[in-house]
Formats: structure tokens, C-alpha cells, sequence
């Protein structure tokens, strides 16, 4: 069969769209399918930019930081940084982290060299961040401490450790 | 039948400015974003929302038919992606709020408005924001802000705009300037319906393109004086085709007047188009204050409105588009008073 559109390719996609008293059904090749196969909304706006073109651009170069070991993929959702580019989207939050040096050159690029949230700060979000900044700090303390074999002091640290652990689980902190 | 939003029905209709929409993308914190999601899981987003939105609709797409997703789309309450993957969305009394769960970000935030500025509606926004935000812990980044599926919207999660009648500007070649030169400054002007060079009923959108290294506060206030600046030119337009143009003007303005009173079958760019002079036609003093509602037939007009209308299991297969373009025309001879 040839295709219904161009008249000349062999059609290998049929598509059928919408259904009841609505529904078409086409037969095309695959060049044309493509072309058909803009959203049904094609009239409605929609908030993303195209960053595909973009990103693949990205994907294209070195990894950043080549020699450096980059993380194959992200321990949360198991995406890798070939997914990210190519869906143009994170799979999570920790992505951000886990692929820092990539998630950086990306945002960069997309945020036309912006590189810092200046915006609103959440309230519980902030404290929870500082917590958790604070622990931070509190276990490099600590490394320090065992090394010198300071074990009373230690103890003090690991204590405050535990208790501001005990208030952050869930973020209320 | 189907109605337009409350809000737009309430509201004063201006000429150039027709209404300000924003929208926040926020995420919870330890849940992989929506299209990583598979549909039990979508549910566990949901479920920590429901008790904070108790007060609004609750509307639940899984049980709904295309034709009415469809009308929600055209009401600008949800997006096009949405009816595709989309489960649960909640839409307050006057339709002006809106909250998509598990769109391309776990909460999208949407309030829209005609007579509020695009500051009062940011207040509004946040404010629901800081609700969710006491029962909900949020994907929050001190270096990047509000974390998003995309990197588009990352940081502040805004996204501001403005939809403008330009029929003016759209005349020459001048609107294209004004949004290469937007790209510039990371905002965007383009046309709300269709990606044509120019766009249904003459109506563009203006909104921020970028959304981190600035404030919320500071994005508002750059596009509200492009807005101004956007408005000064149409304006312009519109004097010089007073001035210099006017039988023209009036020729295709009262033209316009004649078809939507007259026509039997219309399609919906050409309703559009007659609509947008017939609102020029008002803003000119041409046409009486009262001969349309823009903003409210302009949405009335599109396809999901007019089968609402219709009672399609009534019409043949194949047929269906005649019968929209035909029902369209019925429906606007009844609003501007021809013959019915």
C-alpha cells in the first residue's frame, strides 16, 4: 500500500485517531506518521520550550569532566544521564546530585547561564536543608575527633548527630 | 451546555489585555518524578494532597470522557500532556485556580485572572503554595531552587504570562521583531492557538522563558514592562489605522460584523479572525461597547464548546466536522443578534 499523504513511500504506519464517530484511520509511511503525529492539541499552547535539540547537542560532547569517574546512573530511580538528555528531563530530585557535573552544564545551557535560585525560599524546606547542612558539618566534626582520639568529645557530637537525625526524618525540623 | 470559566464571565473586558496567568511547578521530595512513576505510585502523590485541597473540586480524569477532558483543555484549567497521562486535578469554584497532580511535575500550581495584576495572582499562588508546602516536604535545592522534571522551570518554578489581543502589530511584520528581540531577555511572545505566522483571533501570549538566577518578584515586574512597552506599540498600530487607514479598517471590521450575524457555516479560524476585528472594531469606537464578548466567545468557538452543543450521536460518521462549523455559525448569529 502506498502512502495516503505523500503518495509515493510504501506505508508502513496506520494510525488511528480518536474514536466513536471521531475516529480516522490513516495509513502512511513513516515519514509522514511523524509529521501526523503532532498532539491533538496542536493549537493549545504548551509550557515547555523544545530543550531536545538542545540537550542532544549535549549528549553529542564528552562527558564533563572526561577521566573524572562520573556515576553511571542515579541510585533512587535508576535513571542514567542517556535518559536524562534524551527525555529532556530529570527522573528525580537526586538526579541533580548525582549527575552534578552534567546537571550544571545543562542548566546552564537551558537557563541562558543562570546558574543560582535567588527566588523563594519554603519555610519548612529551608530549615530542613540547614539541619541537614549542620549534620554535615557535625560528622566531618566527629571524623576529627576519633582521629584524635578525642572519645569524650566524641561522644557529645554523636549525641547531637542523633537528636537533630531523631527531628529531621520527616523534614519537620 | 458548556460555560465559560466564572471568572472570564465576571470579568471587565479591556482592549489589548485580555488576562495574566501564573503557574508554580513544585515536586515532593522523596518521590522519582511523574514519568518515571508507574500508576500505583502516581496514587501515593495524590493521596498526601487530598487532604489540603479538601476545599476545592476534585476532578478525576481516569473517569472522564475525551470530549470533556478536551473542554477542560480549552479552558486553559489543564494542558494538553494532562489529558494523556494525568489523573487528579483540582479546580476551585470561579475555574480561576487550577492544581494538576502528576503533570510533568508532581504539583503544578495555575491561577489565572482578567482584573487582578500578575503580582496579585503570584500572591495568591504562593500563599496555596505555602499551605501545600506545611503538609508536603518539597524537592528543594539550596543552589537550584525548586527541583523540576525539567530543567526549564527549575528554581523559582514560575511561569508568567500575559495573553494579548495584537491584531494591530500582527499586520506587519513587526511582531516578529518584538519576539526575537524577547528571546533576547529570556521571555517569550507567541501565538496561543496555533503555531501559524499568525495566530487564531490575533492572540499571543507573553511569558518568561527563564525561571532561575532571579526573583519571582523580578520576572513580574520585567514582564509587566514588556507588557506595557508590548501594549504602546499595538497601540500605535491601532492609531496610525485610525488615522491613516480608517476606511480600510472600517470596511473589514464591519465585514467581519456581517458574517458572524449572518454566516451558516464557519470555521474556527475564520470565526476567530472576525471576532478579533469585531474587537477592534469596539476598542476603535467603531462597534458598540457591548456588540461582543471577546474573551469569552473566543473560547466559546472552539471545537470541544461547539460539540457540547451538539448532540453528536446524532451525526453520521464523517460528517461531524460540517456539523461544528455549522452549530459555530448558529451559535454566533445567536450571540451577536442576526437571525437565528
Amino acid at each position: 500500500m502506498i502512502c495516503e499523504s505523500c503518495q509515493e513511500n510504501e506505508a508502513t504506519v496506520h494510525i488511528t485517531t480518536g474514536s466513536g464517530l471521531n475516529k480516522t484511520e490513516r495509513y502512511l509511511c513513516e515519514v509522514c506518521a511523524n509529521k501526523s503525529f503532532s498532539n491533538q492539541f496542536a493549537n493549545f499552547p504548551d509550557d515547555s520550550f523544545n530543550i531536545h535539540q538542545l540537550l542532544q547537542s549535549l549528549s553529542a560532547q564528552q562527558p564533563a569532566g572526561a577521566g573524572m569517574k562520573q556515576k553511571r546512573h542515579c541510585d533512587t530511580c535508576g535513571s542514567t544521564i542517556e535518559n536524562i538528555l534524551k527525555n529532556g528531563k530529570f527522573g528525580c530530585a537526586d538526579c541533580y546530585g548525582t549527575f552534578s557535573g552534567k546537571s550544571n552544564e545543562i542548566i546552564t545551557r537551558v537557563q541562558l547561564y543562570q546558574t543560582e535560585h535567588v527566588g523563594k525560599v519554603p519555610a519548612k524546606s529551608s530549615a530542613y536543608l540547614k539541619v541537614k547542612k549542620e549534620i554535615e558539618s557535625l560528622r566531618e566534626k566527629l571524623a576529627e575527633l576519633v582521629e584524635r582520639q578525642e572519645f569524650e568529645e566524641a561522644a557529645v557530637v554523636r549525641d547531637q548527630i542523633k537528636s537533630l537525625e531523631a527531628g529531621d526524618g520527616n523534614g519537620e525540623g | 451546555m458548556a460555560k465559560v470559566s466564572p471568572w472570564i464571565t465576571a470579568a471587565e473586558e479591556k482592549p489589548v489585555e485580555m488576562s495574566s496567568r501564573i503557574r508554580l511547578a513544585r515536586n515532593v521530595r522523596d518521590i522519582p518524578f511523574p514519568h518515571m512513576l508507574k500508576g500505583g505510585e502516581m496514587d501515593e502523590v495524590t493521596a498526601r494532597l487530598k487532604t489540603v485541597l479538601s476545599g476545592f473540586g476534585e476532578v478525576d480524569l481516569n473517569v472522564m470522557k475525551f470530549e470533556d477532558k478536551a473542554l477542560l483543555v480549552e479552558k486553559h484549567l489543564i494542558s494538553p500532556l494532562f489529558t494523556k497521562r494525568g489523573q487528579l486535578s483540582y479546580i476551585s469554584g470561579d475555574e480561576s485556580v487550577s492544581i494538576m497532580v502528576n503533570e510533568e511535575d508532581h504539583i503544578r500550581i495555575q491561577v489565572m485572572g482578567a482584573d487582578e495584576s500578575l503580582d496579585e495572582l503570584y500572591e495568591r499562588a504562593s500563599e496555596l503554595d505555602d499551605k501545600l508546602e506545611a503538609e508536603i516536604n518539597y524537592a528543594f535545592d539550596d543552589k537550584y531552587g525548586f527541583l523540576t522534571a525539567c530543567p526549564t522551570n527549575v528554581g523559582t518554578g514560575l511561569r508568567a504570562s500575559v495573553m494579548l489581543h495584537l491584531p494591530g502589530l500582527s499586520l506587519g511584520s513587526r511582531i516578529q521583531r518584538i519576539a526575537s528581540n524577547l528571546n533576547r531577555f529570556g521571555f517569550t511572545l507567541r501565538g496561543i492557538y496555533g503555531e501559524g505566522s499568525v495566530p487564531l483571533g490575533h492572540i499571543y501570549q507573553l511569558s518568561n522563558q527563564l525561571t532561575l538566577g532571579r526573583t519571582e518578584e523580578d520576572i513580574i515586574s520585567s514582564l509587566n514592562e514588556l507588557k506595557m512597552r508590548i501594549m504602546e506599540e499595538e497601540n500605535e498600530m491601532r492609531s496610525i489605522m485610525n488615522d491613516d487607514h480608517l476606511l480600510k479598517a472600517k470596511d473589514s471590521i464591519y465585514r467581519s460584523y456581517g458574517t458572524l450575524k449572518y454566516a451558516h457555516t464557519i470555521s474556527l479560524k475564520e470565526a476567530a479572525n472576525h471576532l478579533s476585528n469585531v474587537k477592534l472594531g469596539m476598542d476603535l469606537n467603531l462597534l458598540p461597547e457591548n456588540t461582543i464578548r471577546f474573551q469569552e466567545q473566543i473560547q466559546l468557538i472552539q471545537p470541544a464548546f461547539i460539540k457540547m452543543r451538539l448532540n453528536t450521536m446524532e451525526k453520521e460518521y464523517g460528517s461531524l466536522e460540517r456539523a461544528v462549523d455549522e452549530e459555530r455559525a448558529t451559535l454566533l448569529r445567536e450571540l451577536i443578534g442576526g437571525t437565528s
